[in-house]
């Protein structure tokens, strides 16, 4: 029969080390829309693209972006302080992603 | 590779025809899969097309490169299954092999994304059967290692990913109307979807290098339980890139467009799933097929989003596939092993009708293209998918609003 044990494991492993990177990340980018530095990636364009937004759209959610800044309530020692948690999230982010990688290469654990 | 030139002329022959179906199926295999890691950063518009399979095609290369564990697995193991060991000839893997790149054409075709382990094992399968008859296969062993993993599979990484996206419209939800920076999660994409592809080479690229090792032992030219050759490496992580880049553009739409509207956010959350279950269970020695996993992932972050539908129809007709992958390839594998065991005629009757085949279902599928170039051409790509795969257009619902299109 199946091996249980092994099962769960894996199932554990893979929710505990997906949930962590999620977590970092999106924690990376709420911090940065809280300092006022809401990232806006604009979909790349492409012929039949499946999500599209139009230059105006795109135009819109930036002055968005731009006037929710200007309302920020923090401080500016605050605002700096939230951007710097948000980069340490996403490079403790990346981190986790790297070591993942240093995982799956068998070179490394001879 | 000289010592070819000891062997008979129709041995060294059956073997240079399965290095090249297996290469062939190698590419098979990079152009049905590319949609596993690039069709939700397609769908987001995280990169363009090209780009996309143009990255997934060199982290394929890279990771062929990585590790030889699991080809040495494959060419040390696992098709010797059962007790003693059935003797595996080179005829047996050439039909095996027949099954499994029909099969995966044909799923192509509809635009199904169907594990081509599965196939490669399932045609495997009916070819040792055919072979050496019903004792020759290990039951026990192929409900443990190939079906009991795949019914777990797609529900693990559909977990995971429900699980993360929840997780992270929560974290980034704001209820003060503020921007919540979600496109951000493009950014994240490309890098999420770069590890699939990478998980994708260490695993798939190998099971190519295993059958090619393993006939070369069958066949006396290599020692048991030796290393794959340097060029086999070569050769098939170069197969497997350019069946990547070449890009299975059908499958795509069915994972990025067809199972659930994906978001940025989402489509992060179901990658990184994706990319978490491959590493951990082939880490801890866990067998799973890497289609069945984004599958799963994608239906779980269509699960885990506010709003979404995940349209279970198409579900249904992947998870037909799935069902039908390994009886489907065996039998082809049977067929042609039958053929096979007429001697060198039968091979070359197989070899025939294999390649009137495959040429038929390019032919039948050049009549309604999906691929980049129809793009260029202008010529809407997502209506044709829609023809293809047969989607039911389901309009976005109105409460998702212009907010959320970012």
């Amino acid at each position: 029969m199946i091996n249980w044990i092994s099962f769960f494991v894996v199932a554990f492993a893979a929710i505990a080390s997906a949930c962590i990177v999620v977590i970092l990340y999106s924690l990376g980018l709420r911090l940065m829309s809280t300092a006022g530095k809401a990232p806006n990636v604009i979909p790349a364009e492409f012929t039949d693209a499946i999500t599209v937004i139009t230059p105006t759209e795109a135009a819109a959610e930036a002055k968005r972006i731009r006037k929710a800044a200007k309302r920020n309530p923090l401080s500016p020692t605050r605002k700096r302080l939230a951007l710097a948690a948000a980069y340490a999230c996403f490079a403790l982010c990346g981190a986790c992603v790297l070591f993942g990688i240093y995982l799956i290469i068998p070179a490394f654990h001879r | 590779m000289r010592s070819h030139r000891k062997t008979p002329v129709d041995l060294s022959l059956i073997v240079v025809l399965v290095v090249v179906l297996a290469l062939f199926f190698d590419f098979t295999n990079g152009f049905h899969d590319t949609a596993n890691a690039m069709a939700t950063p397609i769908a987001t518009g995280a990169m363009r097309p090209k780009v996309a399979v143009a990255l997934a095609a060199a982290l394929n290369l890279v990771g062929a490169f990585l590790s030889t564990e699991v080809a040495k697995t494959i060419s040390g193991g696992i098709i010797h299954e059962g007790p003693g060991g059935i003797s595996i000839t080179p005829e047996m893997i050439f039909a095996g092999l027949v099954g499994a790149i029909i099969w995966n054409l044909v799923t192509w075709l509809f635009g199904l994304p169907s594990s081509s382990s599965h196939a490669l094992f399932g045609g495997l399968i009916g070819a040792a059967i055919v072979g050496a008859g019903f004792g020759s296969v290990d039951y026990a062993v192929l409900v443990d290692k190939v079906i009991l993993p795949a019914l777990l599979a797609p529900l693990i990484a559909g977990f995971v990913a429900y699980l993360s996206t929840k997780l992270a419209y929560v974290i980034t939800r704001r209820y003060d109307g503020q921007p919540d920076g979600r496109a951000g999660f493009r950014y994240a994409q490309i890098f999420s979807s770069s590890l699939v592809a990478l998980a994708h080479g260490t695993n798939d690229a190998q099971k190519t290098m295993g059958v090619i090792t393993l006939v070369f032992i069958s066949a006396g030219l290599q020692a048991q339980g030796s290393d794959p050759q340097f060029w086999v490496i070569l050769a098939c992580a170069i197969a497997i890139a350019a069946g990547t880049y070449t890009g299975g553009w059908r499958i795509i739409r069915t994972l990025g467009k067809g199972l659930t509207d994906v978001k940025p956010a989402q489509g992060f959350a179901a990658e990184t799933s994706t990319a978490a279950t491959i590493l951990a269970s082939s880490h801890l020695g866990f067998a799973l097929s890497t289609t069945q996993v984004a599958s799963g992932s994608v239906v779980g972050s269509g699960l885990g989003r506010r709003g979404s539908s995940v349209r279970w129809r198409t579900a249904g007709r992947i998870g037909m596939g799935w069902l039908l992958t390994l009886p489907a390839s065996a039998i082809v594998g049977a067929l042609s092993a039958w053929a096979a065991g007429l001697g060198p005629l039968g091979i070359l009757i197989d070899a025939v009708i294999a390649t009137v085949v495959i040429v038929a279902i390019f032919i039948i599928s050049a009549r309604n293209r999906v691929s980049s170039k129809t793009a260029l051409e202008g010529v809407n790509e997502v209506a044709q998918s829609g023809r293809v795969v047969k989607i039911r257009k389901v309009k976005p619902k109105k409460s998702a609003g212009k907010r959320s299109a970012a």
